[in-house]
């Protein structure tokens, strides 16, 4: 059996960034810069030891990689995402001067790097250990508990959290923003996209020009569409005091909202054309020779088969949204975006985090379970 | 199975007619902004700076591009050569955690990496073409390998049967038949790049993002929609030649 | 010469080629035939090295594949296979020069060799020429995948399905090429096949295998007398099997001498098929015909009772009939 050199690469590389690179980087407050700390400098002798024993079992393991030794190389990687989070609380305690209620804790490129690598050394694995989807889901959860009960335990000192206590609502408020800006575009992109596509299949010749309309539009840099709104809009508010009273303006969600809706448009439509119209023509050859009438051929063959790909539409759409959206932030539009540019203008890189991070859970997030959901309707399962 | 097979086509004048256009337009709002200066007066009737004047908007034009085209050619080197090499017997260990991560990490929000690439990199043009480096590796990586893993198996096994060498299949078979894919994802990585590079100017790198930013800070309508004129001209250019470049794309 | 010895192929734990032993002489056509998943097709790619081989030893002309840099190898030998594989961006002239390309020959000479190799296989050079792949019909590119097979004149053709994605009309007319072909230029010739009537049409040697094992090898018309198993006697079709013998024999081998009798009506070419013979009978109501040559001059007769072989019951007695013994 040849060894996994997958797994032996990621491991090379974890132990020569975890030995080589600064675990944390502690700062006396938010000002002045951190001084980077390695990971000798946290736990000594001992504890860097103790660290690379998983590392180099799970080296052992890929060497010769059974099902067994690979299952075992898993769990080994599990163990070192959930200890890491406890980890740092160990480097907090050990670094961070308890005299000084300002000095903080930011984590370092050591540590960035080892999640990025046992993440895709999880990947790597996941493709090759079968597991029942419930143990699969249980998989994620021990990192995530491991860290919940970290922030809980004591892990004031890192800046992220310390960003977080200082504007705890409007953090929750960016949050819910956020989702509400990519969730009125991924409706209202949903309804128009879907009009769409049934207008385009009614008059064909407004098919080539609505697809280049899109096209175009979606063509267009975010930031430079932002932009563009932002006169019409100011010049409309002004125009009209109803328009104002809603609380449409140059600047702030309206323009945002149009922006992403225009955005969302082109996949929207195309998918939504695409799964009225592409459904095999064999299959409504014979739904028709079978005597269904139009109603029934659209209720139970072409929706049943089209929903899928609406859905993968919607995905697609809202996994945009929630970059886009953090553009928007430049225009006041709210959102964690706020949060990226307050602290790219500060210069503080925790803030930026702070930001950055939700962002991208939530399209992970969104992505996932759309994807899943998407799995789940497709009528005879797995393609 | 069979697919549009491009024949030679000569090209013409009116067959760069687009990309030409577009381009003119570009350069003409660079260098003659400020005679359309009373057409921006309407928005901005009360300011004194009605034309953004603190760079040459050729300047900044060269900038973008430049950030943008070092990230490209570095994109396209490193994807189409990864794509390759996990493809490859001895790489093909790598392949189904390299497409995975190219598939996953499209989802990750481009100016999250942008903002991510900073406290790494510090500020200025580096994180900049960092994170376009990073991020437009994604579609030519994922495309690359569509392209590759799309060839037809009796292609495939022919060029074998037939005694073709590792080499004279990849560069006379494979990368031909995945060209317009590979392309397609290309296009994709720059359109995404010239967009993202444009939110760059918030992290220090100087181009035509910065018009718009200094009107957003500074209240001025009619610096941003310069700004947003140029960038949307840009893209407008550079995409419309990716897809002349690319037979058989709607537009 | 290509010789196969005790060669076994194994994909992880499944046993895909089983013992193999095999000798193909110069000049042969020899198809191997078997159901979807018998190890015909692995077999034959074991000879191009397309398949490594687990066990045993493949020889060409007596020297070791494993020998050979595979490169090498297979542009020794032309290879041929059902979904033509013929490059899509590239023209049917330089699919067909494909091979000459790769042993560096000059392009004149590839040029040249490319227009001959056309004109062979009926392809005009005007019109198909610069055609690309998607533009021909199925018939056409197999004809092109073909002579792609032939271009550097290869002494050893491997043949994997060649004909089997096309429509019944087309195939035929592509086997009788094929046997005019072998007849002028007398290659090596391996074909595998899943179709009985191809394989006893064109084989000069015909192999049946099953699960990965040689069952039978012999020349059709043994194979045809005395199969050796049920297996062997399903595949050559049962019932049908005397309509199979007679499309193998010639007339000239069953007529008699003219006699003083007026001369029968009807005609046959000496050159015809028994089975011809058969169905021009049937279709005549006639029991007798006049065996004519080339020039339509009689040379003999022929009665249902010869063209049935009555009489011979020697010949009968020595063949194994399984289905009967069945029931």
């Amino acid at each position: 059996m040849r060894p996994n050199s997958v797994l032996i690469s990621l491991m090379l590389v974890l132990l020569a960034t975890w030995l080589g690179l600064d675990a944390v980087s502690v700062a006396a407050n938010r000002i002045v810069p951190g001084e980077g700390v390695g990971v000798g400098g946290i736990a000594g002798w001992p504890g860097v030891l103790t660290s690379l024993m998983p590392m180099l079992a799970v080296l052992l393991l890929a060497w010769r990689p059974t099902g067994r030794h690979l299952r075992l190389a898993l769990m080994l990687v599990i163990l070192m995402l959930t200890a890491l989070p406890l980890w740092l609380v160990v480097a907090a305690a050990a670094t961070v001067d308890p005299s000084l209620p300002q000095a903080r804790m930011a984590i370092g490129p050591a540590v960035w790097i080892a999640i990025f690598v046992l993440l895709l050394a999880l990947i790597e694995l996941r493709g090759r250990v079968p597991l029942p989807s419930w143990q699969n889901g249980l998989l994620y959860l021990l990192p995530l508990l491991s860290l919940a009960l970290s922030l809980m335990l004591d892990l004031e000192p890192l800046a992220l959290r310390q960003e977080y206590q200082v504007r705890k609502s409007a953090f929750l408020t960016a949050i819910g923003e956020h989702l509400l800006l990519v969730s009125a575009a991924v409706g209202i992109s949903l309804s128009l996209g879907v009009g769409l596509a049934m207008a385009m299949r009614h008059w064909p010749r407004a098919q080539r020009f609505g697809f280049t309309l899109l096209n175009f539009l979606q063509t267009i840099p975010s930031l430079a569409l932002f932009g563009l709104l932002l006169a019409p809009l100011a010049w409309l508010s002004d125009r009209y005091d109803w328009l104002a009273a809603l609380g449409i303006s140059g600047i702030g969600w309206a323009p945002a909202l149009l922006a992403l809706i225009a955005y969302s448009l082109l996949p929207m439509v195309r998918n939504t054309y695409v799964a009225l119209e592409e459904v095999d023509p064999g299959v409504i050859d014979a739904a028709r020779g079978m005597g269904m009438s139009r109603a029934q051929i659209f209720r139970q063959v072409r929706l049943p088969l089209g929903l899928p790909v609406i859905l993968e539409g919607i995905r697609i759409t809202t996994v945009q949204g929630i970059g886009l959206t953090a553009v928007a932030a430049l225009i006041g539009a709210g959102g964690l975006g706020r949060f990226i540019f307050q602290g790219l203008g500060q210069a503080a890189m925790d803030l930026v985090l702070l930001g950055a991070l939700p962002i991208l859970i939530m399209a992970l997030l969104a992505d996932a379970l759309l994807a899943a959901l998407t799995e789940k309707i497709r009528p005879g399962g797995t393609h | 199975m069979q697919t549009a097979i491009r024949r030679p086509v000569r090209p013409t004048i009116s067959h760069w007619l687009a990309p030409l256009v577009w381009l003119l337009l570009l350069l003409g709002a660079c260098w003659g902004m400020s005679w359309l200066e009373p057409l921006f007066r309407l928005a901005e009737p009360d300011s004194r700076d009605i034309i953004y004047d603190r760079a040459d908007f050729i300047v900044l034009l060269g900038r973008h591009l430049q950030v943008v085209g070092v990230a490209a050619l570095l994109a396209i080197g490193i994807g189409v050569a990864a794509a390759i090499a996990v493809t490859r017997p001895a790489g093909r260990d790598f392949l189904p955690m390299v497409s995975q991560l190219a598939s996953m990490g499209q989802t990750f929000p481009p100016v999250a990496v942008l903002a991510l690439a900073v406290p790494v990199l510090g500020f200025g043009n580096l994180p900049v073409i960092v994170a376009l480096l990073l991020y437009g590796l994604l579609p030519i990586v994922r495309n690359t390998l569509a392209g590759l893993e799309s060839i037809d198996g009796g292609v495939a096994e022919a060029a074998r049967g037939m005694g073709m060498t590792g080499g004279q299949r990849l560069w006379r078979v494979e990368l031909p038949l995945a060209a317009p894919i590979i392309l397609a994802g290309i296009r994709t990585s720059v359109t995404i790049n010239i967009a993202t590079a444009a939110i760059g100017s918030t992290v220090g790198a100087s181009n035509l993002g910065d018009p718009i930013i200094s009107g957003i800070v500074n209240g001025n309508i009619a610096y941003v929609l310069q700004g947003a004129l140029l960038i949307g001209l840009l893209a407008l250019s550079v995409d419309s030649l990716f897809a002349r470049l690319q037979p058989g794309s709607p537009d | 010469m290509i010789e196969l010895i005790q060669v076994s192929k194994r994909f992880g734990d499944a046993l895909a080629v089983d013992d193999v032993s095999l000798s193909i002489e110069r000049g042969e056509l020899c198809v191997l035939i078997g159901t979807s998943g018998c190890g015909k097709s692995t077999t034959l790619r074991m000879i191009n090295r397309l398949i490594e081989h687990s066990a045993g030893e493949i020889h060409l002309e007596g020297q070791p594949v494993r020998e050979f840099r595979e490169e090498v190898l297979r542009r020794r030998i032309g290879y041929a296979i059902q979904s033509t594989g013929l490059f899509p961006h590239w023209t049917v002239a330089r699919n067909i020069g494909l091979v000459p390309g790769l042993l560096k020959w000059p392009r004149a000479r590839i040029r040249e060799r490319v227009e001959e190799l056309m004109a062979l296989l009926g392809l005009e050079v005007e019109e198909f020429a610069d055609k690309y792949p998607s533009q021909l019909s199925g018939g056409q590119a197999q004809r092109v995948g073909v002579a792609r097979a032939l271009a550097a004149d290869p002494d050893i053709l491997l043949m994997d399905e060649p004909f089997g994605a096309l429509d019944p009309i087309t195939r035929e007319s592509l086997q009788d090429e094929l046997v005019r072909l072998q007849a002028r230029l007398n290659k090596t010739i391996v074909f595998v096949t899943h179709d009985m009537d191809e394989a006893l049409r064109l084989a000069d040697r015909l192999v049946v295998m099953n699960h990965g094992r040689i069952i039978q090898q012999g020349h059709p018309l043994e194979l045809l007398r005395r199969p050796a198993d049920g297996f062997v006697e399903s595949l050559l079709g049962g019932a049908d099997r005397g309509l199979k013998e007679a499309a193998l024999l010639p007339v000239s081998q069953r007529m008699t001498a003219l006699d003083d009798a007026p001369l029968a009506e009807q005609r046959v070419s000496q050159q015809a098929t028994l089975r011809e013979a058969l169905s021009i009978m049937l279709w005549r109501h006639a029991d007798c015909l006049t065996v004519v040559d080339a020039a339509d001059t009689p040379v003999g007769q022929l009665s249902l009772r010869q063209l049935v072989g009555a009489g011979d019951a020697r010949a009968a007695a020595g063949r194994t009939d399984t289905d009967q013994a069945a029931g």
